[in-house]
């Protein structure tokens, strides 16, 4: 196919989105390597890790192998399929979450319980709940699509179970996830044209409300500015972050080159997850910092590309399940870039596809293969194949 | 069900695609507004980020300079640096288990206790653990490979010689700053000055990156003394040994070139390693040769001779009343042991006539007299340059009595050091210049001062070659091929005031004497039994001197089998 396109000649259709699945796989290659290169000093200095330096490296490529196995089987589900479980597995989903807050099973790490330990396998039910979110959202949206011009009816379910979800997740805490998974359903709603008085509403009443919650409280106030300023205290507060930002600035525009970072030698916290973008900073500079904007940029156009192509075929469901899927993976890698660059407060999210941890990476690999599974679905619509 | 109608029963929303252009336009600009902040932090802001980065992790350490060696006349080492690790740590960034703790206290010698005790300085950042192990040893702790534990190069001083130079070239402390001797005198040139460097170090004290040199350390220069190390070990061995013969308390020697006034040798016993961290009680650290001060006693009058031959009033052959060995003068008593009624000016040095000196000093002006001692170097120091060296004694004439001139003749009421007084002898050596003398090795004949005529002075030599003939004072100095020059001394010791029946016996030569190329004064402190410096010091220089100027390939100026013992008593003397 390659050299046909080489010759000028018209290139059949393919089969599924082939740049989409490339830039997965780059984000995951490129995720692998500089999980492996800001954790290979902590792993051989930490008992936890038995000083083996490759352990975050070996299970990073197992978590990375389980997604893609995850991925595929998640390819053969018919788009329908998730359509008609989604509610179920959104409750699902928020049974796990209360487990999670069960003391004996939830387990504790860093002062969150966010994760449920199966055997060998730290489950962490927030990241499942955004793939459900993003199912639910998007059938919730299709179901109530008639009366969405009627305020109660359409918006008072979504904003309890938000209310429900947003309470089990504060609980953990675990705000970043929170703030994901309530971007999705408000940007769901939006999109599935819901009544656009709401969405003028919320745009001038959440800023409201959370400056009335901030400014009622000096210390969460202090929490949330403390980000703004972290040279005031850059050894108490701001001491992540200051470390974070210093390693941008050491990156300048070409990097240190890759394995020479300084910062993930014990002074910058959690290198490997929340803070990995920091490290490509430090080591391939702005090159490294801009290839993962690209690639996220890319990634969003191509989720938006299948969405409005499903819409174009009539298919709503598919349509905002992966627009949903663009707002969630974009959202939460905005979230946590911005957050490394010091624009953002901290918040625990991790980089999707490239920061470390098994439940996220395998979660992002099924978003991913249910993105694959509707443009594959819609290429097969439009050549009036049965899908 | 097929799709079509499911799209059916549910088709009743429509999507604005205005709505998801409104989105997708927001996000993309999100990331836009991402790139900038990244394009500001990494391409504009970094001055500011990268200091408040060194100032996190960039530090100065200090580099180490290696001192310069000390060598002998010929290059040898006599004192030479080499490189060592010490182990340090930063007590806050330690973290070792139970383990780790117990091997790692094994290797550096000490109680885990002691070690935890180190270890829990957490209000400093810098803890030595131990100075200066050898580079294996410091392997092997490396190894343990424990956070916060690391090493620092440095430099150890090491001593071939040993005991043998010890007192002359002093030692240095553990930071390689000179403490005694030439290691301290001679600081501003060995010592280097250290050097310091920017680097990077990880949260846990480990050097991860050299940045930059902001110092080299500079080395010191090296530094190469007049010693000939083969005569330092005769005279070392000599010396050591006639001291345990006679049981004395201690024993000095210094041998110089008698053509430039450069020390070729000078050392003491009782010695000890400068290797050894652990350091004797002072009195084996000092350097009894230049520190000490004592009554030279008849080791004087070759000096008294000298004054009143160039002052013109004898000649070698006039004769001199000795009064059968007694002479009072205000009420005190000068005694000979060899009593004799009359001797000539040459045989009062032979045998050593305390009456016979006293006689000539007495016929000088006491100016005249001073002058003459403080000409040869006496009462001020030698110039060697080594640190607490002891100037000697010379009293102001003004205050002189008569009997305290004469007694000065023979070497009562005076003292000095051992250099000072063999450079004295220069002037027999040298037809009357006086050398500077030099503990570094002189590239240029130095320039002396003329103290006496060369005929003088040669009067003098001819006199000292005597007192080794028989029918003088120290046949024992006599060495087979070579003629020799020299002059006993058995001064009885002051203590408290009074002069006590213990004794410093010593014998100042040289030799060849037709035209001499060493000089070799040896000092025996406190011998027990035999006492006269004939006995005691004489058989010392002859070892040292002979083996010496072969060692230095000297031709002989006598008959090999010149060596004559007298057949009866040999001469002894008071002082």
């Amino acid at each position: 196919m390659r050299s046909a396109s080489l010759t000028g000649r018209q290139q059949p259709l393919a089969e599924y989105d082939e740049v989409l699945a490339w830039l997965v796989l780059a984000l995951l290659s490129f995720g692998l390597v500089m999980v492996y290169s800001a954790s290979i000093a902590t792993a051989e200095a930490s008992k936890f890790t038995g000083h083996h330096p490759t352990y975050y490296l070996i299970r990073q490529a197992l978590f990375i192998g389980a997604g893609l196995v995850a991925g595929m089987m998640a390819f053969q589900v018919p788009l329908l399929n998730w359509q008609k479980v989604a509610p179920y597995l959104f409750v699902a989903g928020v049974l796990l979450l209360m487990l999670v807050l069960i003391p004996g099973i939830g387990r504790e790490v860093n002062g969150s319980r966010r994760w449920l330990s199966l055997f060998v396998i730290n489950l962490q039910p927030s990241e499942l709940m955004k793939l459900f979110a993003v199912l639910y959202a998007a059938d919730y949206t299709v179901r109530k699509g008639a009366l969405k011009d009627r305020l109660v009816k359409a918006f008072w379910p979504m904003f309890v179970v938000m209310v429900l979800v947003g309470a089990l997740l504060l609980q953990e805490p675990d705000m970043g996830a929170f703030v994901v998974i309530l971007s999705i359903a408000v940007c769901t709603l939006f999109l599935g044209g819901f009544n656009l008085k709401v969405f003028g509403g919320l745009v001038i009443a959440l800023p409201l409300a959370f400056a009335a919650l901030i400014l009622s409280s000096p210390y969460r106030m202090q929490r949330v500015v403390g980000f703004m300023d972290p040279w005031s205290d850059p050894f108490g507060k701001g001491y992540q972050l200051s470390h974070s930002l210093i390693a941008f600035g050491r990156g300048e525009w070409f990097g240190v080159g890759l394995g020479a970072s300084v910062e993930k030698l014990f002074y910058l916290p959690e290198a490997h997850t929340d803070f990995l973008l920091a490290v490509i900073a430090e080591e391939l500079g702005f090159v490294g910092v801009c290839a993962v904007i690209v690639l996220f940029g890319w990634l969003l156009i191509r989720a938006f590309a299948i969405g409005r192509q499903s819409a174009f075929l009539d298919r709503q469901f598919a349509a905002l399940t992966a627009q949903g899927i663009a707002i969630w993976l974009s959202v939460q890698a905005m979230i946590n870039m911005g957050v490394n660059m010091g624009v953002l407060p901290t918040k625990g999210l991790t980089l999707p596809f490239l920061s470390f941890g098994g439940s996220g990476v395998v979660v992002n690999c099924i978003a991913v293969a249910i993105l694959l599974r509707i443009d594959w679905e819609n290429r097969r619509i439009m050549r009036g194949l049965p899908v | 069900m097929n799709y079509a109608s499911s799209i059916q029963a549910t088709g009743l929303v429509a999507l604005p695609p205005w709505r998801s252009r409104l989105l997708f336009a927001l996000l993309l600009l999100g990331l836009c507004g991402l790139l900038v902040r990244a394009v500001y932090l990494q391409g504009i802001h970094n001055d500011f980020l990268q200091q408040q980065g060194d100032a996190r992790y960039g530090r100065v350490v200090d580099i180490s300079a290696h001192r310069g060696m000390i060598a002998d006349r010929y290059g040898d080492p006599l004192a030479i640096s080499t490189p060592v690790e010490s182990v340090w740590a930063s007590p806050q960034d330690v973290d070792a288990t139970p383990q780790q703790v117990k091997q790692l206290a094994q290797l550096l010698d000490m109680s885990p206790g002691e070690l935890k005790g180190r270890l829990s300085e957490s209000s400093r950042d810098f803890v030595y653990l131990k100075r200066q192990m050898p580079p294996e040893q410091a392997e092997k702790v490396v190894s343990l490979e424990i956070p916060g534990v690391s090493l620092r190069r440095e430099y150890r001083r090491y001593y071939p010689d040993g005991d043998v130079a010890a007192h002359l070239l002093g030692f240095t402390n553990i930071d390689d700053n000179g403490q005694e001797g030439l290691e301290l005198a001679l600081q501003g040139q060995l010592g280097g000055k250290a050097g310091s460097q920017r680097v990077i170090k990880d949260r846990r004290g480990h050097i991860v990156e050299d940045v930059a040199s902001i110092r080299a350390p500079k080395p010191g220069s090296d530094v190469q003394l007049s010693i000939d190390n083969r005569l330092q070990y005769l005279a070392y061995r000599e010396i050591k040994q006639a001291v345990e013969q006679h049981h004395a308390k201690s024993g000095s020697i210094v041998v110089l070139d008698a053509k430039t006034g450069e020390v070729l040798a000078l050392c003491n016993w009782p010695s000890y390693n400068p290797n050894n961290r652990s350091k004797p009680s002072l009195g084996v650290l000092r350097n009894r040769a230049l520190t000490d001060q004592f009554e030279p006693g008849s080791t004087m009058k070759p000096f008294t001779v000298a004054a009143v031959l160039e002052a013109g009033k004898v000649t070698p052959d006039t004769v001199i009343n000795t009064e059968n060995g007694v002479l009072t003068i205000d009420g005190r008593t000068i005694h000979d042991s060899h009593k004799e009624a009359r001797l000539t000016v040459a045989q009062v040095i032979q045998k050593s006539s305390n009456v016979g000196a006293s006689k000539m000093a007495l016929s000088l002006q006491p100016e005249a007299f001073w002058r003459n001692l403080h000409d040869d170097g006496f009462g001020e120091s030698t110039g060697s340059g080594f640190p607490g060296e002891a100037p000697g004694k010379l009293r102001d004439y003004r205050n002189w009595r008569p009997i305290e001139q004469a007694t000065m003749s023979y070497g009562n009421g005076i003292s000095v050091n051992l250099l000072q007084l063999a450079r004295a002898y220069t002037v027999f050596a040298n037809d009357g210049e006086l050398l500077p003398v030099s503990l570094l090795k002189e590239d240029v004949q130095p320039v002396g001062k003329q103290v006496y005529s060369a005929k003088t002075a040669r009067e003098v030599r001819d006199m000292l070659e005597l007192v080794v003939q028989p029918g003088g004072t120290a046949p024992q100095a006599q060495i087979n091929g070579y003629r020799v020059a020299g002059k006993t001394g058995t001064a009885h010791k002051l203590e408290n005031g009074r002069y006590v029946n213990h004794y410093i016996a010593s014998f100042i030569g040289m030799a060849p004497a037709s035209n001499p190329r060493l000089i070799v004064a040896v000092k025996v402190d406190d011998p027990s039994g035999a006492y006269y410096g004939g006995e005691v010091a004489g058989p010392v220089f002859s070892k040292v001197m002979g083996s010496a100027l072969h060692v230095l390939n000297v031709p002989n100026d006598a008959p090999l089998g010149n060596v004559m013992m007298p057949s009866g008593d040999i001469v002894r003397e008071d002082t």
